[in-house]
C-alpha cells in the first residue's frame, strides 16, 4: 500500500516503471524506489507494500531475475535485473503507453484546438 | 500461455511450496535491508539514529503486513486456481450425482477391500515378531532327505550335540509342549504349557514382568519343579497378584514353585504343535528322555555375523557326524527355517493370493472410475471445447479433470477406509482359527500409510487415464464442430473393456479353482463317519495313576459307564482323535524280512477295541482287540490297508509280525486290517497306520469318542459327571463334535474360497457396469452413424450385431489376456489346490463362458437402444 504523498504511481504503470528503472542496470529494492523518486523529480513515492509484491510478481512472470549481491557500502542485498523477456515487455508497454498518453493528450486538447 | 510456460509455472510453484521457508527468510532479509537504508537516509537528514529508526519503521508501516502481501502475491494464483478447480469438481459432481455416487462407491469398494486384506497381511506376515532382532531366530529340524521328510522334530542327543558343537549360534533352546492338569480353585483344569530348556527366554530377548526365568542349573534331572506363568494365566488364576512369586502350584499333581510372571506383551512363538502356552517349566536332557526318540522343537539365535547358509552347513556337518556316531541317525540330516517363516508358514500363500486378488479388484475399480470420469468428460466435451476457445489452457483443463478424480477419489477413499476399519474386525472374526499372529492385525499407522498410498496411486491412475484418453477432447483438436462429425469413430474405452474382462477373468478363475478345491475337500472320503460323534479328552495325572493298571482301570470304568448312557450307540477311546493334530509316528518293518535303512514310517494310535465300530471304520480282515490284549500279554496290532499293502502286497497280513524299534523293539502280531483313515486332514492321503491296544499299553490321556442319537451337549454333560464321580480332580477338555472339528480343519480353505468368491462376484459386477458404460457411451456417440446405416437399409438385427461385434471382439482380446494371467496366477497358488489342476478345464472354460455372457449381457441394453435409433437422426443436427 502506498503512503500518502505527493503522488502515487498511476494504477497499472508500476510494473512498467520498475522495468524501466532496471533498464539502467541491476538494482536492489531500495535503489529502485530511489531511482523512481529521483527520476520522477519526487512526484512518485513508491510504497514498499506495492514495490515488493510487484517485484515478486515480475520475477515469477519471468520478466526480471534476482540474486544476492553486495552494495557499494558492502552490504548484502537482493539485486534485480531485467531478463530478455522483461526487455521485450518494457518495449511493448512503452509503445502502449505512448499510444495511450497521446490519445489522452488528444482528448484533453479537444476544446483547446477549436478555440 | 503455452504448454511450456504452464509447466514452468507449475514447477515454480512446486518449488515455491518446497522452499516456503527459503522465501520467508529472503523476504525478511530484503525488508531488513530496505529498513536499514531508510534509516540511513534519515540519519543523513539530521535525525538521531534512534529517531531515524523509529521514523523509518513508521514510514515502513509494519513489516509483517508487507511480508503478508508479498507472500500472498506469490501464492495467490496457486490457491485461487486450486480452489476454483475444487469448486468446479464439486459443481460437476453435484450436477452429475449418479457419477459422483458410482465413482465414490467404486473407489470405496476397491480401497476398503484392499485396506482390510492388507491389514491382515501386514499383521500376520509383515509385522516383525515381538522378540529381539527376530530375523536372527531360526527353527532347527532334523530331516530325512531320501524320504522327502524335511521338517522332523529332534531327538535329545542330537539337540545336545548341536547345542554343544555348533559355533554359528548365540543360543539354542529346546521346547516340548506340555498339556497338563492344573489344580487351582475352582476345579481341575487342563491347560497347555511348554517345557523349555535354559536360556530360552534370554534367547528371545524377553524378560519377566516379575520374578525370574530359569537358571541353567534348573535343567538338571530333567528340569526343576519351578514354573513361569503367562500374564493371561496369572491374571485369570491369581487375580494379577504380584506376591504370587514363591507360591506353589500343582502341575499334573506335582507341586511347582512359581518363580516368575511374563509381561502381557510376551507372545510366545506358536508353531508345529506349540499352541497357546499358559506356563513354562524347565526342560533338561536325562538318560531317560535321550532314549525317547525325536520329540523336541529346537529354536536358536544365529550369531549376527554368521550368514544363514554357513549356519545350515555347520548343522548339517554335525548331523553327518551324528549319523556315524549313532545308527539311529542313519539317513538323517538337518534343516533350518526362519522362525517367522515357520510361524506364518501355511498362512502365507493364501494371504498373498488374497492380497493379489484384492489388488486386481482395486485395479478394476480404478478402471471403472476412470471409465466413468472419461464418460463425464466426453459428455462435457462441448463445454471444454468452448472454454478452450475462449482461452483456457490445455494444462488447466487437464488439471481440472485430475482434480475431479482426486475429489471423487478422496471421498471414496475416506468411505472405503472407514468401511475397512469395521471390515477388518469382521475379517479377523472370519479368519481360520489356526491363523498365526491374528492378534497383531489392526488398522494401525502402517496400514493407514498403505491406504493413503494406494488411494493416491488410484486417484492418480484415474486422473492419468482420464487425462490421457480424454486429452484430445481438451487439446483443441475437437473444435466447436458437432460431435457426430466423426462418423466411424473407433470405440472409445475399448481398452477399458479389454482390461475389465481380463481382470474379471483372472479373479473369477482363481475363485473357481478355490471353490472347486473346497468342494472336493468336503467330499473326500475320510474313512470314518463323523456324524453325531462327540469327542472329549480326559487325562489322568498324579500318583494315583502311576501304574498302568490304575490308568487302564480308570478308562475301563469311564467307558463302561458312558456305554450305559441312554442314546449312546457306541463309545470308545483313542490316543489322538482324527484331525486332532500331530501325534506319534514310528519306523517299522516286517519282522521276518532283513532290517534295511529304508524302513516304513507309520502313524501310531493307541485305541480301545471298539474304536473302529464307533467311527464306522471298516474292518477288512481279521478282528479287533479284545480281552486277550491284557497288560502282560504279547503285543498285537491292527494295521490299516495302506500299511498292509505296503508291507505285504500279495500276502495275507493276518498273523504276520511287525518289528517296531521305537517301542523297545516289540514284535507284535497283526490281528486285523482296517480301512484307511484321514488322521491329519482331508488333503494328505492316509499313510500307513498301526493301532496298538490301549489295554496293553495304557495311556494317561485319551480322547473319548461317543456316537449317540441324542444331543451332543447332553452327552458331554453326562460324560463330565461320570469323570467327576470317578475322580473330582480330573478335567474333561477339548470337547467338540467330530463334525465341527473337520469343519474347522477346512476353515482356511473355506475362508480363501469365500473371499475369492466374493471378490469374483464384485469383479463381475464391476465388469458388467464398466462394459455397459463404455457401450452406452459408444452408442450415444454413434447415433448419427447408426442413423445413416438405418437410413441405408440396415435392420435392427444388423444394428444389434454391429454393437455386439465390437463388444465381443474386445471381450475376446480380454479373454486372451485374462487366460494367460489366470494360468500364471493359478500356477503360483497350485499348492492351495486340491483335486483340481492349475489348468482345470472346467474352471477355465466355465469362467470364460461366464465372462462372455456378462459382456454380452452388459452390451445388450445399449445394443437394443441402438436398434431403436431413427434414421431421422442422420439428417438432424444437435
Amino acid at each position: 500500500m502506498a503512503e500518502k504523498g505527493r503522488g502515487d504511481v498511476l494504477q497499472g504503470t508500476l510494473d512498467m516503471l520498475v522495468l524501466k528503472s532496471l533498464q539502467l542496470g541491476p538494482m536492489h529494492g531500495w535503489g529502485i524506489t530511489e531511482r523512481l523518486e529521483t527520476g520522477s523529480e519526487r512526484v512518485f513515492q513508491v510504497g514498499q507494500g506495492s514495490l515488493y509484491p510487484a517485484l515478486y510478481r515480475l520475477e515469477r512472470q519471468g520478466y526480471i531475475a534476482s540474486d544476492w549481491g553486495v552494495t557499494e557500502n558492502n552490504r548484502q542485498a537482493r539485486f534485480y535485473k531485467l531478463t530478455s523477456a522483461g526487455r521485450k515487455r518494457l518495449t511493448e508497454e512503452r509503445a502502449t503507453w505512448a499510444r495511450m498518453s497521446r490519445a489522452v493528450d488528444l482528448v484533453l486538447r479537444m476544446g483547446e484546438a477549436e478555440a | 500461455m503455452t504448454m511450456r510456460s504452464t509447466i514452468r509455472d507449475v514447477l515454480m510453484r512446486i518449488r515455491g511450496l518446497g522452499q516456503r521457508r527459503a522465501m520467508e527468510s529472503r523476504l525478511d532479509d530484503e525488508m531488513r535491508f530496505h529498513l536499514d537504508m531508510l534509516t540511513e537516509q534519515h540519519v543523513r537528514a539530521g535525525f538521531s539514529p534512534i529517531e531515524a529508526r523509529r521514523k523509518a519503521a513508521t514510514a515502513f508501516g509494519g513489516m509483517e503486513r508487507f511480508k503478508d502481501e508479498a507472500r500472498d502475491e506469490y501464492r495467490s494464483r496457486l490457491l485461487d486456481e486450486l480452489g476454483q478447480d475444487i469448486r468446479y469438481a464439486a459443481r460437476v459432481i453435484r450436477r452429475n450425482p449418479g457419477f459422483g455416487v458410482a465413482a465414490a462407491l467404486t473407489f470405496a469398494l476397491g480401497i476398503g477391500a484392499s485396506t482390510a486384506i492388507f491389514s491382515v497381511v501386514h499383521g500376520v506376515l509383515l509385522t516383525p515378531l515381538p522378540y529381539d532382532d527376530p530375523d536372527r531366530l531360526v527353527v532347527l529340524w532334523e530331516s530325512q532327505p531320501a524320504r522327502g521328510n524335511d521338517r522332523n522334530v529332534v531327538s535329545v542327543p542330537n539337540f545336545e550335540a548341536w547345542r554343544s558343537r555348533a559355533r554359528s549360534f548365540e543360543r539354542m533352546a529346546a521346547l516340548v509342549p506340555l498339556p497338563a492338569t492344573i489344580g487351582i480353585a475352582p476345579g481341575p483344569e487342563h491347560v497347555m504349557g511348554a517345557e523349555v530348556s535354559a536360556g530360552y527366554f534370554e534367547m528371545l530377548g524377553v524378560s519377566p514382568a516379575s520374578g525370574r526365568t530359569f537358571a541353567s542349573n534348573e535343567e538338571q534331572n530333567g528340569g526343576a519343579d519351578v514354573v513361569v506363568l503367562s500374564d493371561g494365566f496369572w491374571r485369570s488364576h491369581f487375580g494379577g497378584d504380584r506376591r504370587v512369586v514363591g507360591r506353589t502350584m500343582a502341575i499334573d499333581g506335582r507341586p511347582h514353585t512359581i518363580v516368575g510372571v511374563m509381561p502381557p506383551s510376551f507372545d510366545p512363538p506358536r508353531f508345529a504343535w506349540l499352541g497357546d502356552q499358559a506356563f513354562w517349566r524347565p526342560f533338561g536332557p536325562t538318560d531317560n528322555n535321550r532314549g525317547w526318540g525325536r520329540f523336541l522343537l529346537v529354536v536358536a539365535r544365529v550369531k549376527p555375523d554368521v550368514p544363514s547358509d554357513a549356519a545350515l552347513r555347520e548343522v548339517r556337518g554335525i548331523a553327518a557326524q551324528r549319523a556315524t556316531e549313532d545308527n539311529r541317525n542313519e539317513g538323517w540330516s538337518a534343516t533350518i527355517v526362519g522362525l517367522s517363516e515357520q510361524i506364518t508358514g501355511d498362512a502365507r500363500l493364501p494371504l498373498l493370493v488374497l492380497l493379489g486378488a484384492v489388488g486386481l479388484l482395486l485395479l478394476m475399480a480404478v478402471t471403472n472410475v476412470a471409465n466413468l470420469t472419461l464418460g463425464l468428460v466426453r459428455r462435457r466435451e462441448h463445454e471444454l471445447a468452448v472454454r478452450r476457445a475462449i482461452g483456457a489452457t490445455a494444462g488447466r483443463l487437464l488439471r481440472q479433470i485430475v482434480t475431479l478424480s482426486a475429489v471423487v477419489g478422496a471421498v471414496g477413499c475416506l468411505i472405503g477406509f472407514i468401511a475397512a476399519v469395521g471390515g477388518v474386525r469382521a475379517l479377523v472374526a472370519l479368519l481360520p482359527l489356526e491363523t498365526p499372529r491374528s492378534g497383531s492385525i489392526g488398522v494401525d499407522a502402517p496400514v493407514m500409510l498403505f491406504t493413503a498410498l494406494i488411494s493416491v496411486i488410484a486417484a492418480l491412475g484415474v486422473g492419468a487415464v482420464a487425462a490421457l484418453r480424454g486429452a484430445h477432447g481438451t487439446s483443441g483438436v475437437v473444435s466447436l464442430r458437432e460431435n457426430g462429425g466423426r462418423a466411424a469413430a473407433r470405440l472409445r474405452g475399448g481398452s477399458l473393456v479389454t482390461a475389465e474382462v481380463a481382470l474379471g477373468l483372472v479373479l473369477t478363475v482363481l475363485a473357481g479353482l478355490t471353490m472347486r478345491t473346497f468342494a472336493k475337500l468336503r467330499t473326500v472320503d475320510l474313512g470314518f463317519d463323523s456324524e453325531q460323534v462327540v469327542v472329549a479328552r480326559v487325562g489322568v495325572s498324579g500318583s494315583r495313576y502311576r501304574t498302568p493298571e490304575a490308568r487302564k482301570a480308570f478308562f475301563d470304568q469311564v467307558l463302561s459307564r458312558v456305554r450305559a448312557l441312554p442314546g449312546v450307540q457306541a463309545a470308545s477311546a483313542v490316543s489322538t482323535r482324527p484331525f486332532g493334530g500331530m501325534a506319534p509316528a514310528t519306523t517299522l518293518g516286517d519282522a521276518s524280512a532283513a532290517e534295511t535303512g529304508d524302513s516304513v514310517v507309520a502313524d501310531v494310535r493307541y485305541v480301545d477295541g471298539a474304536l473302529f465300530r464307533t467311527l464306522r471304520v471298516p474292518l477288512i480282515a481279521g478282528a479287533t482287540f479284545d480281552s486277550r490284549d491284557a497288560l502282560d500279554a504279547p503285543p498285537r496290532v491292527i494295521v490299516n490297508r495302506a500299511l498292509a499293502q505296503r508291507l505285504w502286497p500279495s500276502q495275507n497280513p493276518i498273523g504276520k509280525h511287525l518289528r517296531v524299534p521305537m517301542f523297545n523293539g516289540i514284535v507284535p502280531e497283526v490281528i486285523g486290517v482296517v480301512g484307511d483313515v484321514h488322521l491329519m486332514d482331508a488333503r494328505t492321503p492316509p499313510r500307513g497306520t498301526v493301532y496298538l491296544a490301549n489295554s496293553r499299553f495304557p495311556m494317561d490321556a485319551l480322547d473319548l469318542v461317543v456316537r449317540s442319537s441324542v444331543d451332543g451337549a447332553s452327552v458331554v454333560r453326562s460324560l463330565q459327571s461320570i469323570v467327576t464321580v470317578l475322580d473330582p480332580a480330573l478335567p474333561v477338555y477339548q470337547v467338540t463334535m467330530l463334525d465341527d472339528l473337520i469343519g474347522r480343519a477346512l476353515s482356511r480353505d473355506r475362508f480363501t474360497a469365500a473371499l475369492l468368491g466374493a471378490f469374483a462376484l464384485v469383479s463381475l459386477l464391476l465388469a458388467a457396469v464398466g462394459i455397459y458404460g463404455v457401450f452406452a457411451g459408444d452408442v450415444a456417440q454413434r447415433r448419427k452413424e447408426i442413423g445413416i446405416r438405418v437410413a441405408l437399409g440396415a435392420n435392427a438385427g444388423g444394428v444389434i450385431a454391429l454393437v455386439m461385434r465390437r463388444a465381443l471382439m474386445r471381450s475376446l482380446v480380454g479373454v486372451a489376456f485374462g487366460t494367460v494371467g489366470a494360468l500364471l496366477a493359478a500356477r503360483a497358488m497350485r499348492s492351495l489346490l486340491f483335486g483340481v489342476g492349475a489348468t482345470d478345464p472346467v474352471s477355465f472354460v466355465g469362467v470364460v463362458m461366464l465372462l462372455l455372457v456378462v459382456a454380452v449381457a452388459a452390451t445388450l441394453l445399449p445394443a437394443l437402444r441402438a436398434a431403436r435409433v431413427s434414421p431421422l437422426v442422420a439428417i438432424r443436427t444437435d
